[in-house]
C-alpha cells in the first residue's frame, strides 16, 4: 500500500545535503531530451506493507506492518499514526484491544510493528457471538479472517469492499 | 534525407525509480562485517520488478535482502537465483560499495555508468540480449554504508544507451482503443497466461503476433528471427512498471536500441504491458509506434549513456538513516520502553513512564541487595542509577550478587562500583550507570586526625550526591553505615528506602519526611508558614500529620562499631540467599509505590488488612514497614513514627546538622555518645535503668507499631 505525500513535509531533508554531496554530475551526463522531466513524474510515496501472520501461542492471525518513505528511510511509530485517518488515531489511543508493539517478524527477521494480539480471541468470540447463523451454516473458517480484518483494518482506515463479504 | 513520414513528438520515458528494502541494507551490513570487510570489489547483486499494478502508481525496482548473495556464498560469485516468480521479475546489477564517505564522493560515477552501457551494448551485439532479454534493464548502484551510525548512502543508476536522434512516436494510446474488443480479449488471455508459467512469468520482453482471426500469441524474443511474421498485427511487449497514461517506461529504451541495432527495425509498435490487481489490463497498457532514425548499428562504439536517478528531482545521492531499525541499542531501548507501555496499557493504565525513566536513583551499596535493586529498577524502566561501594568483588560474591561475574573477581577483585556500572551497560546499554567508589564515614568508627579530612571530603561528597539524586536506597551490611545518608536524606526530604537483612528475616522500609519539608511540595493540605513555626514542627511534617519514622526512629542506643567485637559468625553478614532478592524486590515495588502515589513521600503508612477493598492506589497499598521471615513464610505490614530522639532524623540532631555542619558530623563519628547526649536518649536510658523493667531486646516497641500478619 503506499500513500502520497505531501512534498513539503520533506523539504527540510534536502538541505542537510553538504556541498560534498552536490555531485559534478550536472556537467558531465549529457543531455537527455529522451526522459520525462522530473516535475510531472514525482512521486513522493510512503509505503506501508502489511502481513497477517498467525501467532501459534495465542493461536489467531495477527497484523504486522511496517512503513517506509519511497528512499528507504522507515516511518516511525509517531509518524505512522500521523498518517492514519483521524478515527483511526481515536480508535488507536482509545480502544481495549489495539496496542502496537514491536517485535520481530517471524519470518523476516527484521523489526516490524504488530497489532498486539491478546485482545483478538476475546473480540472475535464478540463478533461471532452475535451472527449465530455463521456458525450453524458451517462456513465460520471462511468468514474468519474477513470478520478479523474488517476490525483490525479499522486502525488504518482499511475498509473491505462488499464484494468480499458476499462471496461464499 | 527527404523524410518520408512526418515526425512526431519525441518519445518520452518515465524513468526507472529504486526501492530498496530495509532487508538489503541489513544484509550488506552483515557481509561487511562478517565477510567482506574493508574488500570494496564490486559485487552483482539483483534486482526485481514487475508490471505496474495500480493506475496511480508506477512499480519500482526493487532491492531485497535476496539480491545480495549469501554469507555462505564461497567466492561472492552471483546471488542465487531463483526464477518463475511473477512479481520478482530479476534483473542484474552491480554494486560498488566503498569504505569511505570520500570515496563514495570519488567514484568516477560516468565511467562506471559507461561500463554498464558497454556490457548492455555489447549484450545486444552477440545476441545474449535476445537469449536473456532481462539483462536489457541492467543496472548499477553506488553505496556507502556507516556501520557506526548505520547511515546509507545510495544512488542508482539505470542505464539507457541514447539513440541519436532520438525516437519519435506517432501515436501512443491505451490498447484497448488500438485493439479490436476481440483482440483486447485473446491478448488479455494470452497475457494472463503468459504471467501465470513458471517458465514465462519473469521474461519481461516479448514480441505479441495477432492474426486474422484476432488470435494473439506471445513468444519469446529469440523465436523472432525464426518467425518472420506475416501477422496482420505485431507487437513488441514488455513489461512496464510506469503507470503515466502518456509515457512508456524505462525499460524500452535499451529495447527498442536492441531492436534497432540487431534488426534494423525502424518502426516498431510496442506494448506497455500493465497489470490492475495480478489480471492484464488493457486500459491502463499502452499500445504505441516508434519511428527510430538512429543509424548506429553493429559493429559501432557504444552509444552515449544517461541513467544516474534523481533524488527529489535533483542529481544528488540518497541518505537513509536506519538507526532505528539496525542499531541492536536503539532496538533494546524500544523494546524495552513497548514492554513497559504493554504493561500500561494491560493493566496499569495510571502508570507513569515518564516519571520512571527521569527519576536519578542512588543505591548505597553494591551487594547482593544493591546488584538486586539496580536489576529491578532497571526493569521497571528506570534509566539512571548510581552505585556507591568502596568494596571489591570476592570470588564469593558472583553467587549472591547478581550483577557479578568470576571475572570481576580475579586478581584481587574489581571494585563493585565500577563492575556493576559495566555489567548494567551490558544488559542494557542505554542505562546512565555510575559508579562512585567511597566509604561511608559512621559513627562509632573514630578517624584519626590526619584522616580527618579525606573523611570529611567523602561527607561532603556523599551529601552531594544525595543532593543529585531522587531516591536514595540504604543497601549496607552494618548498622551504623546507615546512619550520615539517613541524616543527610532527613535534612534534604528525599525519598529514603532502606532494606536490611538478618539471618532469615528481612525489613524493607521508607523513611518518613524531613522534620524540615517545605510546604511546596503538597498541593492538596493547607499548611502553616513553614520558616515562622519550624520550632513547632517537631514530630510533625509539614502537613500537620505525624512524619513516620526513619531506620533509626525505633532505636534506643546510637549506632556504634558493630563490627569490632561481635564473634566471627556475627561478624560474617550470612543471610539465607532467598532474602536477598525478595528484600530487593520489595524495596523497588516501594519506590514505585512511592513515585505514583499523588502524596509521594508524605504518604500515610498503610497496612494491609484482610479486606482487599481498602486500597486506593492501582498499585495497591503503600506500606511503611514490610518485616518478613523466610523461616515463617510471612511478611507484615507496620507502621512506625519518628522519633523525637532519633538520632538521624529527629529535629533536634537535623538543626545541630544545619547549623554546624561537618564539624557536626566530626563529632558524632569520634565520640561514642555525642548523638545519645544530644538527642536525650542518654537521659531516657538513665531514667529506665532506674526502673527495674525488662527491657526487651527486640526494637520493635508495641506501643507505636501496628502490625497485622499477613
Amino acid at each position: 500500500m503506499s500513500l502520497f505525500k505531501s512534498s513539503e513535509e520533506k523539504q527540510d531533508a534536502g538541505s542537510l545535503i553538504s556541498k560534498e554531496e552536490r555531485n559534478m554530475l550536472e556537467n558531465e551526463e549529457p543531455f537527455d531530451c529522451a526522459s520525462l522531466g522530473p516535475e510531472s513524474d514525482y512521486q513522493e510515496i510512503n509505503h506501508y506493507d502489511f502481513h497477517v501472520v498467525y501467532s501459534a501461542s495465542y493461536k489467531v492471525p495477527v497484523l504486522y506492518f511496517r512503513a517506509y518513505h519511497c528512499d528507504g528511510q522507515p516511518l516511525l511509530l509517531s509518524e505512522i499514526e500521523k498518517g492514519l485517518p483521524g478515527l483511526s488515531v481515536k480508535l488507536l489511543s482509545e480502544s481495549k484491544w489495539t496496542f502496537i508493539t514491536q517485535e520481530e517478524h517471524p519470518y523476516l527477521n527484521r523489526p516490524w510493528y504488530k497489532l498486539h494480539p491478546c485482545g483478538t480471541c476475546e473480540w472475535m468470540k464478540l463478533l461471532f457471538s452475535t451472527h449465530k447463523s455463521l456458525t450453524t451454516n458451517g462456513s465460520t473458517i471462511e468468514h474468519y479472517l474477513i470478520s478479523w480484518f474488517s476490525v483490525v483494518g479499522q486502525v488504518f482506515g482499511l475498509k473491505i469492499p462488499l464484494e468480499m463479504l458476499n462471496c461464499s | 534525407m527527404a523524410e518520408h513520414t512526418q515526425k512526431g513528438p519525441l518519445l518520452q520515458f518515465a524513468p526507472m525509480q529504486s526501492l530498496v528494502d530495509e532487508g538489503f541494507w541489513h544484509r550488506l551490513s552483515s557481509l561487511k562485517l562478517n565477510k567482506l570487510g574493508i574488500d570494496d570489489s564490486p559485487i552483482p547483486i539483483n534486482g526485481f520488478y514487475a508490471p505496474c499494478s495500480h493506475s496511480q502508481i508506477s512499480n519500482h525496482l526493487t532491492l531485497l535482502a535476496e539480491s545480495l548473495p549469501s554469507e555462505s556464498n564461497e567466492s561472492l560469485l552471483a546471488p542465487d537465483t531463483s526464477r518463475g516468480n511473477r512479481n520478482k521479475c530479476s534483473v542484474p546489477g552491480i554494486l560498488y560499495n566503498t569504505n569511505t564517505v570520500e570515496s563514495f564522493h570519488a567514484l568516477d560515477k560516468q565511467n562506471l555508468l559507461k561500463a554498464e552501457a558497454s556490457k548492455i551494448w555489447e549484450d545486444i551485439q552477440t545476441g545474449n540480449a535476445v537469449e536473456d532479454p532481462a539483462i536489457l534493464s541492467r543496472f548499477l548502484l553506488i553505496s556507502f554504508a556507516d556501520l557506526k551510525k548505520w547511515t546509507f548512502h545510495y544512488w542508482f543508476a539505470f542505464p539507457a544507451l541514447m539513440l541519436d536522434p532520438p525516437v519519435t512516436v506517432n501515436y501512443l494510446k491505451p490498447a484497448s482503443q488500438w485493439l479490436s474488443k476481440e483482440e483486447v480479449e485473446s491478448l488479455s488471455a494470452a497475457c494472463n497466461e503468459w504471467r501465470n508459467s513458471r517458465l514465462t512469468a519473469d521474461v519481461p520482453f516479448f514480441f505479441i503476433t495477432i492474426d486474422a482471426n484476432s488470435c494473439a500469441t506471445i513468444k519469446h524474443l529469440k523465436d523472432w528471427e525464426t518467425c518472420q511474421s506475416d501477422a496482420y498485427k505485431t507487437l513488441f511487449g514488455f513489461y512496464d512498471p510506469c503507470h503515466l497514461p502518456n509515457n512508456p517506461g524505462w525499460p524500452l529504451r535499451n529495447f527498442l536500441t536492441l531492436l534497432s541495432a540487431k534488426w534494423n527495425l525502424k518502426r516498431v509498435q510496442f506494448l506497455c504491458y500493465r497489470e490492475n490487481r495480478g489480471f492484464a489490463d488493457m486500459d491502463l497498457s499502452l499500445v504505441g509506434e516508434a519511428l527510430i532514425t538512429d543509424s548506429q548499428g553493429e559493429g559501432d562504439g557504444v552509444p552515449n549513456v544517461v541513467g544516474w536517478e534523481l533524488n527529489k528531482g535533483r542529481k544528488i545521492p540518497r541518505r537513509i538513516s536506519l538507526s532505528q531499525s539496525l542499531d541492536p541499542t536503539r532496538l533494546a531501548i524500544s523494546a524495552a520502553d513497548l514492554n513497559l507501555k504493554l504493561m500500561r496499557w494491560r493493566a496499569l493504565p495510571s502508570l507513569n513512564l515518564s516519571t520512571l525513566s527521569s527519576v536519578k536513583c542512588l543505591l548505597v551499596g553494591a551487594g547482593t541487595l544493591g546488584c538486586q535493586v539496580a536489576r529491578m529498577l532497571m526493569a521497571w524502566g528506570v534509566r539512571k542509577i548510581t552505585l556507591l561501594d568502596n568494596g571489591r568483588v570476592a570470588m564469593s560474591n558472583p553467587l549472591r550478587q547478581s550483577l557479578y561475574t568470576l571475572d570481576d573477581s580475579l586478581n584481587g577483585g574489581e571494585f563493585k562500583a565500577t563492575a556493576a556500572v559495566r555489567s548494567l551497560q551490558k544488559i542494557f546499554p542505554a542505562v546512565e550507570a555510575e559508579g562512585v567508589v567511597m566509604a561511608i564515614p559512621m559513627p562509632g568508627h573514630p578517624v584519626p586526625s590526619q584522616e580527618e579530612e579525606s573523611v570529611l571530603d567523602d561527607c561532603r561528597r556523599l551529601s552531594d550526591l544525595i543532593d543529585a539524586h531522587d531516591a536514595v536506597f540504604l543497601l549496607t551490611d552494618t548498622r551504623e553505615s546507615r546512619w550520615l545518608p539517613s541524616l543527610l536524606c532527613a535534612n534534604t526530604n528525599k525519598i529514603t528506602i532502606t532494606a536490611a537483612l538478618g539471618f532469615d528475616s528481612f525489613l524493607v522500609m521508607r523513611h518518613g519526611a524531613g522534620p524540615f519539608s517545605q510546604a511546596s511540595n503538597l498541593s492538596t493540605e493547607t499548611v502553616t508558614s513553614v520558616c515562622d513555626d519550624m520550632h513547632k514542627l517537631n514530630v510533625n511534617d509539614a502537613t500537620g500529620k505525624e512524619r513516620l519514622g526513619c531506620y533509626f526512629c525505633s532505636d534506643v542506643v546510637a549506632p556504634t562499631d558493630s563490627t569490632s567485637n561481635r564473634t566471627l559468625d556475627q561478624q560474617c553478614t550470612v543471610t539465607r540467599p532467598g532474602l536477598a532478592p525478595i528484600a530487593s524486590s520489595l524495596a523497588v515495588e516501594l519506590l514505585v509505590g512511592i513515585l505514583h502515589h499523588p502524596q509521594g513521600i508524605y504518604a500515610e503508612g498503610e497496612i494491609n488488612l484482610s479486606v482487599s477493598d481498602t486500597t486506593e492506589q492501582p498499585l495497591g497499598i503503600l506500606p511503611h514497614q514490610i518485616r518478613g521471615s523466610l523461616s515463617q513464610f510471612s511478611q507484615m505490614t507496620l507502621i512506625g513514627h519518628s522519633s523525637s530522639s532519633c538520632t538521624a532524623c529527629c529535629q533536634t540532631v537535623v538543626s545541630e546538622y544545619r547549623n554546624k555542619g561537618m564539624e557536626f558530623i566530626l563529632q558524632a563519628i569520634n565520640h561514642p555518645t555525642f548523638l545519645e547526649d544530644l538527642t536525650g536518649l542518654t537521659e531516657l536510658m538513665k531514667s529506665a535503668s532506674s526502673f527495674s523493667m525488662d527491657w526487651d531486646e527486640d526494637v520493635d516497641d508495641e506501643d507505636d507499631d501496628d502490625c497485622v500478619e499477613i
